[in-house]
């Protein structure tokens, strides 16, 4: 109400302005083009009354992943002259930021990209995400389409279907084969056969992990991988949620303390390298391993299109957590709850989210939306792989970093960040990290 | 006569409408929020009282940024003003002959490149394996004192104050130049007449006489210290760990981060409570408007 208000006055204050400014000079043509600019809705119902305009907003700006998106929106408008697909788009951190400004005003866009977990979960708590269930439950065929492991990430607990994924994602250890045969090294399944191998590399003078870490979150998928391992799916499920998080379980410092074993095998300097500059260094064959998401194989491809490469799963550790789940999760796409057009925004999501696309978006961008066998057309061995490994996971733990509530999780990268360079103990680590998320308990347990 | 009193205020008007409503009313508005506990999205808020203000003093960041703020003014006010002023002098003086114009463009380069990209363009500067310095380093065999530069955290905040540094000393240095310039001749010739040679002329003559012009260098580049951000989003976004983190990035991962708009409304208000006392005593100390 405020912030109506709010506007209402601002809108007053550019009328009066311009009225007083162009008094005995401007035709009142002027003055009512300044107004409806300020307010683009009424410009939008206007001009909705010959085309269902669906506004939609995505985190892909780079090539050739916009174009590939844009040429598909614009086929799908051909097929449909009815429907008018207006795209916008942003990068990562700037889209975090602009669509939480957006989502909860009129603007909303019909169609967002949003992460699944506590990123959409905000929205849904505010009523600001449509429940796609029943849309799924009444097109059976739709729903058999798609990766039911996929689509449980963007599921709540009680049930409410909320996003369709646009691209799988799951983290694995890349290897160079060639260094590997080279040092007469295998693929280590436990963590101790993984040390060795990091001793060897070591040895023989190469960095044993491409690792950078300046912009703290590459160190959240290492700790979550651990702590998935590590701790329980209880007690990790009651310390994510951010009014009942503790972490007072023992498994979380002992995860830190794996991590720290680690870090003398890491790239040099590893808190002043990003973690693109890293990826490139293992492309180039600079590093023995580097953890990285499967989304990144046409990177590396771009990058080094000879590297020959393979790839395994994060070694085993022994704890009371479960070590078969594929850390990741997919991204995808919502409905906003204020849409004019619910059904429409469904129509173009299963078809733009669908095996047919999906086919072809695997072939030319090297990603994989949420359907089954769409891995038939690709060409690549590399994406075969990575969408066999995704595709046979039995279950997915979702990124550490998206699970958290933000301040926890901002305090637990900066923690990971000093311990990278040596400055606490885990002990110490701990410690802080359960200090906010106590504070975050009560500040939580204020907004319900 | 009425008609004659009211139209300067209508003249005034509009100018003062927007003034007001895009300065003074947020402005308002954020010690309003500041009390408040709100996110961006979501229409309730919460009243909170001094909470936001608590949290923020006895966030263990708090004295981290407080330092970091300072050693970026301390550090600015130094080179800034204190060399840039310097190298106007130099600029001003016989020395540098023809080639004026051109020093005075080269100092002046920097300051047109924008913040984002001289962050990217540092963080490459600074990067520990492909990074211009430790290249040179190790090229004239120094590598023993190479280092991971932005990502060491006793060196990160240096080496975000050092990439200001280079970018803003020569916008103060034009400044000054321009306040130089305006030194009449009169009073220069007088003391070349009296004997003094150049240093005197310029710390008798010349500074005093450019008093004025020193101080507005020195408001906005303390006000420039306690606001800064942009330079240390672009680089580190305040790690490793906590040890870059300032006021501004602070606001910023408040706000945008964790939605939390009252806690960013509080720090907000620390800055401008910070910048407006810095301000007033500053200019009360100087007595400007007085030669």
């Amino acid at each position: 109400m405020k912030k109506d208000l709010f506007k209402k006055f601002l809108v007053m204050v550019l009328v009066i302005c311009t009225i007083v400014a162009t008094t005995g000079c401007a035709s009142k043509k002027t003055d009512e083009n300044n107004t409806t600019s300020t307010e683009p809705t009424t410009a939008a119902q206007n001009t909705s009354t010959e085309k269902k305009e669906i506004k939609f907003f995505h985190r892909f700006p780079d090539e050739p992943f916009n174009s590939f998106i844009e040429s598909k929106i614009a086929e799908y408008e051909t097929a449909h002259p009815d429907i008018d697909i207006v795209v916008t788009s942003a990068q990562n951190d700037p889209y975090k930021e602009k669509i939480k400004v957006v989502v909860g005003t009129d603007d909303c866009p019909d169609v967002f990209f949003s992460w699944p977990g506590e990123f959409s979960e905000r929205f849904i708590r505010e009523d600001l995400v449509m429940d796609l269930k029943p849309y799924l439950d009444a097109d059976q065929e739709w729903k058999d389409s798609l990766l039911a492991t996929q689509l449980a990430e963007y599921t709540t607990s009680d049930g409410m279907v909320y996003g369709i994924p646009f691209r799988l994602d799951g983290k694995m250890f890349f290897y160079n084969k060639d260094i590997f045969e080279e040092q007469g090294l295998s693929i280590p399944a436990t963590w101790d056969e993984f040390i060795a191998v990091c001793d060897k590399l070591q040895e023989a003078g190469i960095t044993p992990i491409a690792y950078g870490n300046q912009d703290q979150w590459p160190s959240a998928h290492y700790i979550g991988t651990l702590n998935q391992m590590l701790v329980s799916d209880e007690v990790r499920a009651k310390d994510y949620e951010a009014t009942t998080g503790e972490f007072t379980d023992p498994g979380y410092e002992k995860a830190l303390t794996y991590y720290q074993q680690l870090i003398p095998y890491f790239s040099q300097g590893t808190n002043g390298l990003t973690h693109d500059m890293v990826r490139t260094s293992f492309s180039q064959g600079q590093a023995g391993m580097i953890y990285v998401e499967l989304v990144e194989i046409p990177y590396i491809k771009q990058e080094n299109p000879e590297l020959n490469y393979g790839m395994f799963n994060f070694p085993t550790v022994e704890g009371a957590g479960d070590p078969t789940i594929l850390t990741g999760s997919p991204e995808g796409f919502v409905v906003s709850s204020k849409t004019k057009y619910p059904e429409e925004c469904v129509e173009f999501l299963k078809w733009f989210l669908g095996p047919e696309v999906g086919a072809e978006q695997a072939q030319t961008i090297g990603w994989f939306n949420g359907s089954v066998g769409i891995d038939k057309a690709v060409t690549d061995d590399y994406l075969k792989e990575a969408y066999n490994v995704i595709a046979n996971a039995t279950k997915m733990g979702p990124w550490f970093d998206a699970s958290l509530y933000s301040t926890v999780c901002n305090e637990y990268l900066t923690e990971v960040s000093s311990l990278t360079n040596g400055d606490i103990t885990t002990a110490e680590a701990m410690a802080k990290i359960q200090k906010v998320a106590k504070e975050a308990q009560t500040i939580a347990a204020t907004d319900k | 006569m009425k008609k004659k009193k009211l139209t300067p205020y209508l003249y005034v008007l509009p100018g003062l409408l927007m003034v007001l409503s895009f300065v003074y009313i947020p402005v308002v508005a954020n010690f309003f929020y500041s009390f408040f506990r709100l996110s961006s999205y979501s229409v309730d808020k919460k009243f909170v009282g001094f909470d936001n203000f608590v949290r923020l003093f006895t966030n263990e960041a708090f004295p981290i940024m407080i330092r970091n703020n300072l050693y970026y003014c301390i550090i600015s006010l130094i080179v800034q003003v204190g060399f840039g002023t310097f190298v106007a002098l130099m600029l001003e003086s016989k020395l540098t002959g023809r080639l004026r114009n051109f020093y005075r463009n080269v100092y002046f380069i920097p300051a047109l490149i924008s913040l984002s990209a001289v962050g990217l363009l540092f963080t490459f500067v600074y990067s520990p394996d492909l990074g211009l310095i430790n290249n040179f380093l190790e090229s004239i065999g120094l590598e023993q004192y190479t280092q991971v530069w932005l990502g060491d955290s006793k060196l990160a905040i240096f080496c975000i104050i050092a990439m200001s540094q280079w970018q803003f000393t020569g916008y103060i240095t034009l400044l000054m130049v321009v306040a130089i310039q305006s030194v009449s001749t009169d009073y220069l010739e007088a003391a070349k007449i009296d004997g003094a040679g150049p240093i005197r002329t310029a710390v008798n003559i010349i500074i005093p006489l450019a008093k004025e012009q020193l101080l507005v260098c020195s408001i906005i580049t303390i006000i420039g210290a306690f606001k800064v951000f942009t330079e240390v989003y672009s680089t580190t976004s305040g790690g490793p760990g906590k040890s870059s983190q300032v006021l501004g990035t602070y606001l910023y991962q408040n706000a945008f981060l964790h939605d939390d708009m009252g806690m960013a409304a509080a720090t907000g208000v620390l800055i401008f409570i910070i910048t407006v006392t810095v301000s007033i005593i500053q200019i009360k100390v100087t007595k400007s408007g007085e030669v």
